[in-house]
């Protein structure tokens, strides 16, 4: 069959073509559904957060930090509880990343504040000495992309019919929404207001200015990010 | 010259696994992962070794024979070689062992992986929990040490001084000096229902005073570095009593129970509470949410206060 | 047997070839760059924001793998598979125009690539970095070289299709439908008309995402990485040696079965994740299976030169090409092992991983691209091989430099592991995450010499290489029958 098929290139292209199919097809497929549930507790990303996960992407992050507490008691107790599967329903795509050059941060919100990584991003090696990592003190002039941010969030709400504006349970059994503006301006305040929830608890005098004027610098937003990774 | 060369290459191999084994060992103990990741790491460097040896061996002594095919591609011919034997009988050993998993030892519609942290964390807690639930002061020290390298540096530093100023100094916090911060800078964000603690309710030598008082007669920590200002700070305390209570045990919950102070009971109420300090953001490790156990809290909070002393 | 000399067209082999060296220069360059970044951070703030570790990074392994790999394999295709279909491009000018757009519209891609990656536009999936408007041209260069096999397919005189033929059809299909699945996303202007006009969202969330990119990722290690240097190594090994492959029947049965496992060995990048635990166990037990597909063609190589051990000793590119096996035994064999269960739980997230990368990368991959490029080199400008001494250092240095790289990601990698799971005797972590870093840093220098002498030793290939084709003793045709001519200088 097989010098048959040598002679053949476009049956042989064809079996190539099948041969590889059936792996995808019966791996990836079956699950589909199921693995995208969201878990309870599980909330779409708010256009800040969303801003400051584009600042993550931008500077790779998920290079050197993963996003997957696995299911052994050493992970649990460094990173919190593992993780389930509907928790990254809106992560798109999905941050788990493949390498820690520095420590998970699924859960970094729980453990992690926000003038520690203030002072983590512009000089890593002064609260933890000995660290690897760069210093970022670009993040603290450049300013966040609000406005991909919420073309990114309205995208998902309309094609994948993400549940912005709508009560989702909470584990306590109460219900919270997040809320997204249906006008690109009105989106750019809500984010400002929540930019100043976050600088309250700043101490950099031109991060703190910038959000006065009206401006979110990236570490504003990449904060917001990582307070809301619980 | 070259069976040195492979002589050089199999020594090499050996070497750098040694070396591989050399640093790691110290860190291998009893964990079954770390014990075939060792020997998985030997497998790899040893089975390609004896397998590129073999194949040398055939290009330095053996020669090519078989039967060509009648084709040639620019020159290029094939030989109609069978499959080479031990090659096939390990694919179909593979096939046999896959088939063994999926059914029997991981079999695909019942193995869970959080089954097996379950099972994990059972083995865990009947080790250890029970073992340390009496534990005297300097096991609970030694634990807590422990813990705090890997949970509380980041903020409070590797001697706990709070890295300038970043995070609370427990060279001071949770002792008699600590109180006297607390009242002529105030205190707030542990999540009292009193609220904040205004700051300079006393003087700096009165609050020494009350300090003593409480660190004396309040808190079950029971003694003091200046006894003789003790009955002074019994006379100030009234300022504090409307919020503390007489007692000092805080008012059924509304505020800060003093009879704590100083003994690491005070230490896991930030634990469980959190504190949105004026340094700071401090978030909480309660044990609801399976970040510490109760005996943990208990080794941290006697570690801590030891950094004081 | 046609006995008519055919006048081969190499001009896009060449064009690809010289792209090939200039672009694993560059590629090679930022890894040594990186390297050291990770060891001593303040490296990372010399250009800004444009020269940090997550800037280069992603530029790094695209130069690389769709750099300089692509490039060679795609040399090796327009050189190889004229002769062994026995076709010339010379025959059909739409060909030859098709190939030109192949390697313009690919010129364009890398460019573009470059000028995206530095300013830190990327939808951060590993390999699929290019956002929507980079991916469309990446399509076009690839369909145009689908159309350049399928046209030189149909148009040749040797009806049996050889084995190399098989992979590179396999690649082209496969890679197609892989990047296209892959990079399916949104792109977020057209749908909100508010944002940056290029950035767009995955189609895919969560664990679909992340099973789709393991999927993704996997095979293309196999598509890129593997099956079309295996289409390299099954023309240039036995044609420098003038040998005839051992078996056929093995080259038949490694064929099917490589592309069919490796397909099913997805999961396991996913180990210990929330993908179902199925796919997991399938992914860690086709793993183990994949090790045969792949030693067979190995073995097969090795077989092929029974008997020629003077040749080994003799010739550098026989030596390449044997190293170059060697490695792809070696971390064929790795990969598997690690993607074991228990194996995996300790090495995922370590360094052990990127040793195992660079194994497959810069010893099967890099060898095999630089014996292609020194074999076609002579054939195609007709110049005799500068220097075999040089060859010969280049050699050397690059294998103590691989050497070095796996050597320190081994320890550093099986150390850190073990690091983060202890637990100290009242059964509490007994490490910090610092501590697992300053472990390794000295690990992360050796690695980053071992670099070093990697991208020296290239700098070695690149440099005979242009002495070649300026000085080189110019050929007849008698002299470029097996042994690629070499001087030794």
């Amino acid at each position: 069959m097989f010098h048959w098929l040598e002679k053949r290139p476009f049956f042989l292209g064809i079996l190539i073509f099948l041969s590889v199919s059936f792996a995808g097809i019966v791996t990836i497929l079956p699950s589909f559904a199921d693995i995208a549930r969201p878990t309870v507790g599980t909330k779409p990303y708010t256009v800040l957060e969303l801003a400051g996960r584009g600042v993550y992407i931008k500077d790779s992050c998920n290079a050197c930090h993963s996003q997957m507490v696995r299911p052994f008691k050493s992970e649990t107790d460094r990173y919190g509880i593992y993780s389930l599967s509907g928790e990254y329903a809106y992560d798109r795509p999905s941050l788990w990343g493949s390498k820690r050059t520095g420590p998970d941060l699924l859960r970094v919100g729980n453990y992690r504040t926000t003038d520690w990584h203030e002072n983590h991003m512009l000089n890593p090696t002064s609260v933890v000495p000995d660290s690897l990592m760069p210093k970022y003190p670009h993040m603290f002039k450049n300013l966040a992309n609000i406005d991909t941010a919420w073309a990114e969030a309205e995208t998902v709400r309309k094609v994948f019919s993400v549940p912005y504006n709508e009560p989702l349970i909470q584990k306590d059994g109460t219900y919270q929404s997040v809320k997204l503006a249906s006008t690109i301006e009105e989106a750019r305040t809500d984010a400002l207001a929540e930019a100043k929830l976050v600088v309250a608890d700043m101490k950099t005098k031109s991060v703190i200015d910038a959000v006065e004027r009206g401006e979110i610098p990236e570490i504003v937003a990449l904060i917001a990010y990582m307070n809301s990774l619980k | 010259m070259n069976d040195k060369l492979i002589m050089s290459a199999v020594m090499l191999a050996i070497v750098i696994f040694s070396i591989v084994y050399a640093v790691a060992d110290q860190y291998i103990g009893d964990d079954t992962v770390n014990i075939l990741s060792i020997i998985a790491a030997g497998a790899i460097v040893g089975f390609t070794a004896i397998v590129m040896i073999q194949y040398l061996n055939q290009i330095k002594n053996d020669h090519a024979t078989g039967e060509l095919i009648e084709n040639n591609w620019d020159g290029i011919g094939e030989y109609k070689n069978e499959l080479p034997f031990g090659w096939a009988i390990s694919f179909v050993l593979t096939l046999v062992f896959t088939i063994w998993y999926f059914l029997s030892g991981y079999p695909l519609n019942a193995f869970s992986q959080i089954g097996q942290y379950n099972e994990e964390v059972n083995i865990h807690n009947a080790k250890f929990e029970t073992t340390f639930e009496n534990a005297d002061e300097e096991t609970l020290n030694d634990m807590g040490e422990s813990i705090f390298l890997v949970q509380c540096t980041p903020c409070h530093g590797v001697t706990g001084n709070g890295i300038d100023a970043k995070a609370a100094d427990f060279r001071t916090w949770g002792t008699e000096e600590g109180i006297v911060n607390s009242i002529v800078n105030g205190s707030r964000g542990l999540g009292y229902a009193m609220s904040e603690m205004p700051a300079g309710l006393l003087g700096v030598n009165d609050a020494k005073a009350v300090a003593s008082y409480i660190m004396a007669e309040i808190s079950t920590y029971g003694k003091t570095s200046s006894p003789e200002l003790i009955e002074q700070g019994k006379i100030l305390y009234n300022t504090c009593a409307a919020c503390h209570g007489d007692d000092g045990k805080g008012m059924y919950g509304t505020s800060a129970d003093l009879t704590k102070y100083g003994t690491s009971a005070f230490v896991i109420d930030v634990l469980q509470s959190g504190k949105k300090g004026f340094i700071g953001t401090m978030p909480t490790y309660r044990v609801e949410d399976q970040v510490m156990t109760p005996i943990q809290q208990r080794a941290v909070g006697t570690f801590i206060l030891s950094l004081s002393k | 047997m046609d006995t008519r000399t055919l006048e081969y067209d190499y001009t896009v082999s060449k064009w690809f070839l010289i792209t090939t060296i200039i672009l694993g220069i560059i590629g090679l360059l930022i890894g040594v760059i990186i390297a050291f970044e990770m060891a001593y951070p303040e490296l990372n703030n010399l250009f800004g924001e444009y020269g940090t570790f997550g800037r280069l990074r992603a530029l790094h392994t695209n130069t690389i793998i769709y750099g300089f790999i692509l490039s060679g394999v795609f040399s090796s295709w327009y050189y190889i598979a004229q002769r062994v279909l026995k076709v010339s491009l010379h025959e059909s000018h739409f060909l030859q125009i098709m190939a030109k757009i192949h390697y313009f519209t690919y010129l364009l891609v890398i460019v573009l690539a470059l000028v995206s990656l530095l300013l830190g536009i990327t939808t951060s999936k590993e390999y699929s970095e290019f956002e929507w408007p980079i991916d469309i041209f990446v399509v076009i260069f690839w369909l145009s070289w689908g159309i350049g096999i399928a046209g030189l397919v149909g148009i040749r005189r040797e009806k049996s299709l050889y084995i190399s033929i098989w992979y590179f059809m396999a690649t082209f299909l496969i890679v197609a439908v892989l990047y296209l699945f892959n990079n399916m996303s949104i792109p977020t202007y057209f749908v909100t008309g508010a944002g940056d006009w290029y950035h767009s969202v995955s189609m895919y969330a969560g664990s679909n995402d992340a099973m789709v990119q393991g999927w993704f990722g996997n095979n293309m290690v196999e598509f890129v990485l593997t099956v079309p240097i295996i289409a390299m190594i099954y023309y240039f090994l036995p044609k420098e040696a003038g040998q005839a492959v051992y078996s056929y029947k093995l080259s038949l049965i490694s064929f099917w079965t490589l592309i069919f496992v490796y397909f099913l060995a997805g999961g396991h990048n996913l180990i210990y994740s929330t993908v179902p635990d199925w796919v997991q166990t399938v992914g860690s037990l086709f793993s183990i299976v994949l090790i045969l597909p792949s030693w067979g063609n190995a073995i097969n190589m090795l077989l092929t030169m029974k008997g020629e051990w003077q040749q080994l000793q003799t010739n550098p590119l026989i030596k390449f090409m044997i190293m170059a096996s060697t490695f792809y035994m070696f971390s064929t064999l790795e990969g598997s092992i690690q993607a074991i269960k228990s194996v995996n739980a300790l090495a995922h997230f370590t360094d052990w991983i990127p040793g195992h990368v660079h194994n497959g990368a810069l010893g099967w991959d890099g060898f095999m691209i630089i014996a292609a490029a020194f074999h076609m080199a002579p054939r195609i400008f007709r110049r005799e091989i500068y220097s075999k001494k040089l060859m010969n250092i280049q050699f050397w240095t690059q294998t103590v430099g691989i050497v070095l790289y796996f050597s320190s990601m081994w320890i550093a990698g099986i150390t850190q592991g073990m690091m983060w799971r202890a637990a100290d005797q009242y059964g509490n972590l007994a490490h910090s995450f610092i501590d697992t870093v300053i472990m390794i840093h000295p690990y992360f220098v050796i690695r980053g010499v071992g670099g070093i002498l990697y991208f020296v030793g290239f700098l070695f290939f690149a440099y005979n290489f242009y002495k070649t084709i300026t000085l080189g003793r110019k050929l007849e045709d008698h002299e470029l029958k097996n042994v690629s001519p070499m001087a030794t200088v």
